[in-house]
């Protein structure tokens, strides 16, 4: 009887040891086809498609007035969000990390507010407060100044998306570092700005940069916000994601797919840049320690 | 005018708990002063409060007779060393010792030329002038802490404050930088105060030890002071091993109860005859291994065991006894504290003889 368990035993574990590759593989294998399915092909699509009528047409959607307008549109948007949300960031996550103070958490539970609700619903909430029937709307037509299915409101709507990119990525660094060469700064002399150039900035400079490339990619690719926002007014309030919306719904199809392939190379650009940034840190890390 | 670092009723408050509570104390210039103390003793908290990295809830601080209190860490111009070196890990050793010159304002910043003369003679000073191109990574501990002394001394402060500089080294390392910091100190005279939980480090390098307990200072003085005449219980057992003994034990003090009578390991006698006030004990424990001989020992009349001390020679002439040996033990210097108060603040109430010790046993 325990001869014949011993032996069953024996033979289990040297089934479980033959097993060992096949299922490596077909983890391996079914993680790669999910990943070609739903990642390169579609990937692989939009630029064939954005190809299928010739370079020639490519390119003249892409250079076509209202297609320039929203790259132009996109690019202002990116330019105002990504600077301020960096600051800001850097601002959020100093103040988290370095200091003790009451309602941190709740701060902390905030930031991340804009990930936890639906695009749609923070444009909402921006035609509410600033469209003409909303809280602040007289006020702003007595001004006459314009925020929503305007350029302001397109901005206002990716800075909320943005934000929590930057604060995100720094807090957790920031914490680790601690804040002892921060104080041996300051015990040698240092002014605050020169404490923060010469010792903080350098140690976070990575993880800023990675917050900032993602938070870039979000503020030129950000849909649903815009969208309820914008007007969709061609020439004018329309950034390069809703432009892509309207040639498709225009059944423009290689119009709207050159367009898109903006889009996509901006993805990809972004995933080089992030391992790059990724690749620095790992270095930095290990040469650290 | 009195010269040096003057705290007048220095209280920090953490939350509800006073981490450091009415400390008067004087450090004349030039003096090389250990702050002494338990963790949670607050003398981090004491010497960071010094350096300006902390601020006062109450009393003042006075450099040079002037009032400093509400000076930042900047204008006290201190030089800081931390446990953790807190070195830049992003910049090359000579940048590390540079940094201090190089964010003077530019009325005052040496030049170029000046900066890398004196980054080397500070080098050389800490004898690492090898490293000026490596990154903090790439040295070890002790390396890594004289290159902090050296970055704090760069911009020549007046005072020196260490957080448990040695605290983070192994045994050996931490042996020669005491000797190396204490050089340093004999050669540039500036006035040191450093943080410790080592009383054999304190009592080893500093000319004023100040020790401290619970927020408060129990003791200032030289080092034979405090280890010598002991202000009160919490003193006398912080500063070495010692035997305890309470209540019915010591028979002719008026208020059993609180007393607490205290011998040293080495003060007691050891012999292989009774004596007049001995008491027979069986040894227990020995552990042979240096100049001294350590050993746990019995008494055959109550069954406590304490701890003697006694140098190789002496050993030798008690037949290098081994467990299970009788000896006969002396207990002729027990020093009685009575606690006043429950921060184990005591008093001195008398000097126990051998005498009303074994008219006990």
């Amino acid at each position: 009887m325990e001869t014949s368990n011993l032996v069953e035993v024996t033979s289990t574990r040297v089934r479980n040891f033959m097993l060992a590759p096949i299922r490596k593989w077909l983890l391996i294998g079914v993680a790669l086809s999910f990943l070609g399915i739903f990642i390169f092909i579609p990937l692989l699509a939009v630029f064939s498609e954005a190809l299928k009528k010739g370079i020639g047409l490519y390119f003249a959607a892409i250079i076509e007035p209202d297609a320039l307008a929203a790259i132009k549109l996109t690019l202002l948007t990116a330019l105002i969000a990504v600077p301020v949300n960096t600051l800001f960031g850097v601002i959020a996550a100093w103040g988290i990390t370095k200091f003790n103070f009451k309602g941190k958490n709740m701060l902390i539970t905030l930031i991340d507010l804009p990930f936890a609700v639906s695009p749609v619903i923070a444009g909402l909430v921006f035609v509410l407060l600033f469209g003409t029937s909303g809280v602040l709307g007289p006020l702003l037509e007595a001004n006459n100044m314009k925020i929503i299915f305007a350029v302001p409101g397109i901005v206002i709507a990716t800075l909320f998306i943005t934000f929590p990119f930057v604060v995100r990525e720094l807090i957790p660094i920031m914490q680790e570092q601690g804040s002892e060469e921060e104080q041996a700064a300051l015990t040698l002399g240092a002014s605050s700005w020169q404490m923060f150039f010469r010792v903080t900035l350098p140690n976070i400079k990575w993880g800023l940069l990675y917050g900032i490339i993602l938070c870039n990619a979000r503020a030129m690719g950000e849909f649903g916000a815009v969208s309820v926002v914008s007007g969709h007014i061609r020439g004018l309030t329309n950034t390069v994601p809703l432009h892509v919306e309207i040639l498709y719904n225009e059944y423009n199809f290689a119009a709207a797919f050159a367009v898109a392939s903006l889009l996509a190379l901006l993805a990809i650009v972004t995933l080089v840049f992030k391992s790059i940034v990724e690749w620095k840190t790992k270095r930095n890390d290990h040469g650290e320690r | 005018m009195e010269m040096g670092i003057t705290l007048n009723g220095v209280t920090k408050v953490f939350g509800a708990q006073a981490a450091v509570q009415d400390i008067n104390l004087e450090i004349p210039t030039g003096d090389f002063v250990a702050l002494l103390g338990p963790s949670g003793s607050g003398k981090t908290t004491l010497l960071r409060m010094i350096a300006g990295l902390e601020g006062l809830d109450k009393g003042k601080i006075f450099f040079n007779g002037v009032d400093y209190s509400a000076k930042t860490v900047k204008e006290r111009k201190v030089g800081f060393v931390f446990q953790h070196y807190a070195l830049f890990k992003h910049m090359t050793i000579f940048e590390n010792v540079a940094f201090g010159l190089k964010v003077k304002p530019r009325k005052w910043r040496p030049s170029k030329k000046e900066i890398r003369e004196k980054v080397f003679e500070l080098l050389r000073l800490v004898q690492l002038e090898h490293v000026a191109d490596r990154y903090p990574s790439q040295l070890s501990g002790g390396q890594r802490q004289r290159i902090a002394l050296a970055r704090a001394l760069a911009v020549e402060p007046e005072v020196l404050l260490l957080d448990e500089p040695f605290g983070a080294l192994d045994a050996k390392v931490r042996q020669e930088l005491r000797h190396w910091l204490r050089d340093i100190h004999q050669k540039l005279n500036i006035t040191t105060v450093f943080v410790t939980h080592d009383q054999e480090e304190a009592l080893e390098m500093a000319d004023t030890v100040v020790v401290m307990n619970h927020g408060r200072i129990e003791q200032i003085g030289s080092p034979q002071e405090v280890y010598e005449k002991p202000a009160n219980a919490f003193v006398y057992s912080f500063l070495g091993r010692v035997n305890e003994f309470r209540g019915a034990a010591l028979l002719n003090v008026s208020d059993k109860e609180e007393a607490v009578g205290y011998i040293r390991p080495h003060e007691i006698l050891l012999s292989k005859i009774p004596k007049r006030y001995s008491v027979a004990a069986e040894v227990s424990h020995v552990h042979a291994v240096g100049s001294t001989v350590r050993a746990v020992l019995r008494r055959l009349d109550t069954n406590d065991f304490f701890e003697v001390e006694v140098a190789l020679d002496l050993y030798r002439t008690l037949d290098q006894f081994t467990k299970g040996a009788l000896l006969y033990a002396e207990f002729t210097n027990i020093i009685v504290f009575k606690e006043k108060e429950k921060l184990g603040r005591s008093m001195i109430v008398e000097k126990v003889t051998g005498e009303a010790f074994s008219a006990l046993s």
